[in-house]
């Protein structure tokens, strides 16, 4: 199910209703939720469900048996054989066909043909999110940072229906205690939840959706057959595009798991602002990156075992990075990238340890090396990720650039500059209007969206494919 | 609790109810005609019932005391335009356009000076058809343009109605030559015009799909004007679709045999020999043809099916048989 459509308003409304009605009730909350969650999961197909669970139930007992073992041997087989279950579901859906795909690429070019079987693998929507969760949790465990949970909580902890399908990635410390204590229903945080809500469907709908339809998919598509001036706003436009369609998406679920009373982390701080590309990682899906920090950079030495084995660390987190997007060149470049970037802002730092840019330099860098990079992360393929940053100077006409497409992208970026306060003064305002008005304002801002994306309906959201 | 600073950012959960019923039954009210339609848009079966059940009296009402008006003006804002119609011939037209008799005529070839504009149309399948197409046929003769309109088909008129479709996408870019891929979503019942419904698989369904067939490629190629290659869908790993696929190939052929320019790209039985597989082997090296639904190409594997457009395009245009 995806938030824009009617079968989600209907089943969060039912959702709504029964979920603060149930709230004094852990016991038949928690069970409740969890149902909800699944029914949200499997409307598309109900054995992905099944993995979901296989997920939580071995998750669950590593978690038991790492807290409850006295023998470190004992605690850290239980670790390697959670984390290792849950890499290799990422294995066998994400990469399997890939992997077969290139070793039979790799086995033909030498003359070796080979009958390996190629087969296509339906990837279960969100594997890539609940995976990650899942793997967070047992470490957590492991390290002390959580207490082993009983199956329901880590089962919500996975499949809470906000978080479920493309994040923000939850770690257990920061919503299982919210489990724990029933939610006031006094007190819904409504101002921010409304404003996400609304903003994350606007962000999707008027901007995200029209770039993409408009310049994003017919440049990509077709490289070859557009001016340097249409290729340029599409190199500008995927950057808008990915934001508004990515923070929408993470808007809306944290609106919503705000209504229902919980509190997700934030995953996007106005990211292109950023000043360096190691800034641009604190204010860009927030989540993925302290996930990478903590449970891949740190384990592999972090900063504290010399230069190059910094360097080298920082490239391998940022290439698997990229491959946690896709099996494909093009995130592997994506995250080569950035970790070429974050690496080079390293060594300038340690070298010209007091160089002062100025802050519009470092801001117009930064922000060119990450729309270099999404070049990459956005083209299908190597050949025309090249035909699209080879074009970006030609000429010919550009019956595609459009004052209001123009608009569309200062406008993604521009939105980024408002100070959180008028935000907030704006929330506090809304919050203070008779029921009516607001429901009514609503209401409009609904027709709004749906008018913008016609009859051609939502996109998927782009991280639905991870 | 929450801490004191975010308390007027706060209501009760009950008042929050009634903003959400308050803004949902505004959405819906002014809303209703595209509730309606995306209700119309979805696969047979409850959800869609129900959905239909409510939108449609809702709609009828709002319709009746204005409540339409607000929501044309956004889409005019919008520049949207309706992608429906009652009355139109794809829904109530005869079954004699399929006794018709076809008329060639020589188009104008093409010459990197001045290349074909081809316009690849249909579902969501036209996508990567559309982009590899470029790339697989001479440099400089074919200028390109895709449209995908997915989830539509010819069976869903009150969804999509693909003949007023056609007339705006032929009006708007007047194409020398028209790819039209389509297919992929038709596995909903057909009504014809004396009111008999058809389920697929059913003779009856699959006369009536080659009719909307030839209404469609009759618009698309303006009554002959230009060449439209008719692509129904490829074998499907699903039996129950491959059955209906099979049906449509069929019908798409008979309508070509009675609508001038309309030339049908048989995929379904050339490619793998008409049995599904996953992979194709293309150019001596086997290739990931197909998405995880079992249905549509990957870009890899769309070169495929590609060919053998501009096979059929070569039959018209012998310049593109040099490749």
């Amino acid at each position: 199910m995806s938030f824009p459509t009617i079968e989600f308003a209907a089943f969060f409304v039912v959702v709504f209703v029964l979920s603060w009605a149930l709230m004094p009730h852990p016991r038949a909350w928690r069970p409740f939720i969890l149902a909800a969650s699944y029914l949200f999961y499997g409307w598309i197909d109900w054995r992905w469900v099944l993995l979901l669970i296989a997920s939580s139930v071995v998750n669950t007992v590593a978690g038991q048996v790492i807290a409850r073992s006295p023998s470190e041997a004992a605690r850290k087989r239980a670790l390697i054989a959670a984390v290792a279950f849950d890499l290799g579901l990422l294995a066998v859906f994400k990469y399997l066909s890939f992997f077969v795909s290139e070793t039979d690429s790799a086995l033909d070019s030498i003359g070796l043909g080979s009958s390996i079987p190629l087969v296509q693998i339906v990837l279960p929507i969100g594997i890539s999110f609940f995976t990650f969760q899942a793997i967070s949790y047992v470490v957590d465990v492991y390290r002390g940072e959580t207490r082993a949970a009983p199956l329901v909580e880590v089962a919500i902890l996975q499949a809470f229906f906000p978080h479920l399908v493309a994040g923000p990635i939850v770690r257990a410390n920061e919503l299982l205690p919210q489990l724990r204590t029933p939610r006031d229903p006094r007190t819904v945080l409504a101002g921010p939840a409304i404003f996400l809500i609304v903003g994350g469907l606007l962000k999707k709908t008027v901007i995200a959706d029209e770039l993409a339809r408009r310049v994003v998919d017919p440049v990509y598509n077709e490289p070859a057959a557009h001016s340097g001036a249409e290729i340029t706003l599409a190199f500008y436009a995927f950057a808008a595009q990915i934001y508004c369609d990515f923070s929408g998406y993470t808007d809306l679920a944290i609106g919503l798991a705000l209504l229902l009373g919980y509190q997700l982390p934030q995953n996007f701080n106005r990211p292109y602002l950023a000043l360096s590309l190691q800034d641009f990682w604190r204010r860009w899906h927030m989540t993925l990156s302290r996930w990478l920090r903590d449970y891949l950079y740190i384990p592999l030495g972090g900063n504290r075992k010399g230069r190059l084995k910094t360097y080298r660390n920082v490239m391998i987190t940022m290439l698997l990075g990229g491959l946690w997007h896709g099996a494909s060149w093009t995130f592997f470049l994506w995250g080569g990238i950035h970790g070429a970037g974050l690496s080079a802002e390293r060594w300038i730092r340690e070298r010209y340890g007091g160089l002062r840019v100025p802050a519009w330099v470092a801001w117009l860098v930064t922000f060119h090396v990450v729309c270099i990079a999404w070049v990459f992360f956005r083209a299908p393929d190597l050949a025309t990720a090249f035909d699209v940053l080879g074009g970006l100077g030609l000429s010919g006409p550009s019956p595609l650039v459009t004052l209001p497409l123009v608009l569309l992208v200062v406008a993604a970026v521009a939105i980024q500059l408002l100070p959180p306060d008028w935000w907030r003064q704006a929330e506090a305002w809304f919050v203070a209007r008779p029921v009516a008005v607001q429901g009514l304002a609503v209401g409009a801002l609904i027709v709004a969206s749906d008018a913008a994306v016609g009859q051609q309906g939502v996109a998927p959201f782009i991280y639905f494919q991870f | 609790m929450e801490p004191a600073r975010d308390r007027d950012l706060t209501l009760p959960a009950g008042r929050v109810l009634g903003v959400i019923v308050i803004a949902l039954a505004i959405a819906v009210l002014f809303n209703s005609e595209a509730m309606v339609r995306a209700g119309e848009g979805m696969q047979p079966g409850p959800t869609r019932d129900i959905v239909l059940s409510v939108a449609r009296p809702i709609d009828d009402v709002a319709g009746a005391i204005g409540m339409h008006l607000p929501r044309e003006g956004l889409d005019l804002a919008f520049g949207q335009e309706d992608k429906t119609a009652s009355g139109t011939e794809l829904e109530r037209g005869s079954a004699a356009i399929l006794r018709r008799k076809t008329q060639e005529q020589a188009f104008r070839q093409p010459t990197t000076a001045d290349p074909l504009n081809v316009l690849v149309t249909g579902d969501s399948q036209a996508e990567f058809l559309g982009q590899r197409l470029i790339d697989q046929s001479p440099e400089g003769l074919l200028e390109v343009t895709t449209v995908a309109r997915n989830g539509t088909g010819l069976t869903n008129p009150a969804f999509f109605n693909w003949e007023i479709n056609a007339e705006q996408e032929v009006a708007d870019r007047d194409p020398d030559a028209v790819v039209m891929a389509i297919g992929d979503n038709d596995g909903f019942n057909v009504q014809t015009a004396d009111g008999s419904l058809y389920d697929p698989g059913e003779p009856g369904w699959e006369t009536e799909f080659a009719r909307r067939v030839a209404v469609v490629g009759s618009v698309l190629s303006g009554d002959g004007r230009r060449p439209v290659y008719w692509v129904p869908p490829p074998t499907a790993r699903d039996p129950e679709f491959n059955a209906i696929y099979a049906s449509q190939n069929r019908a798409a052929e008979r309508a070509a045999e009675a609508t001038s320019a309309l030339r049908y790209v048989d995929i379904y039985s050339t490619l793998g020999r008409g049995r599904y597989s996953d992979s194709l082997t293309i150019d001596g090296k086997r290739v990931l043809a197909r998405q995880a639904d079992g249905v549509h190409f990957t870009r890899e594997g769309a070169v495929a099916p590609v060919r053998l457009i501009l096979d059929a395009m070569a039959e018209d245009f012998p310049v593109l048989r040099d490749r």
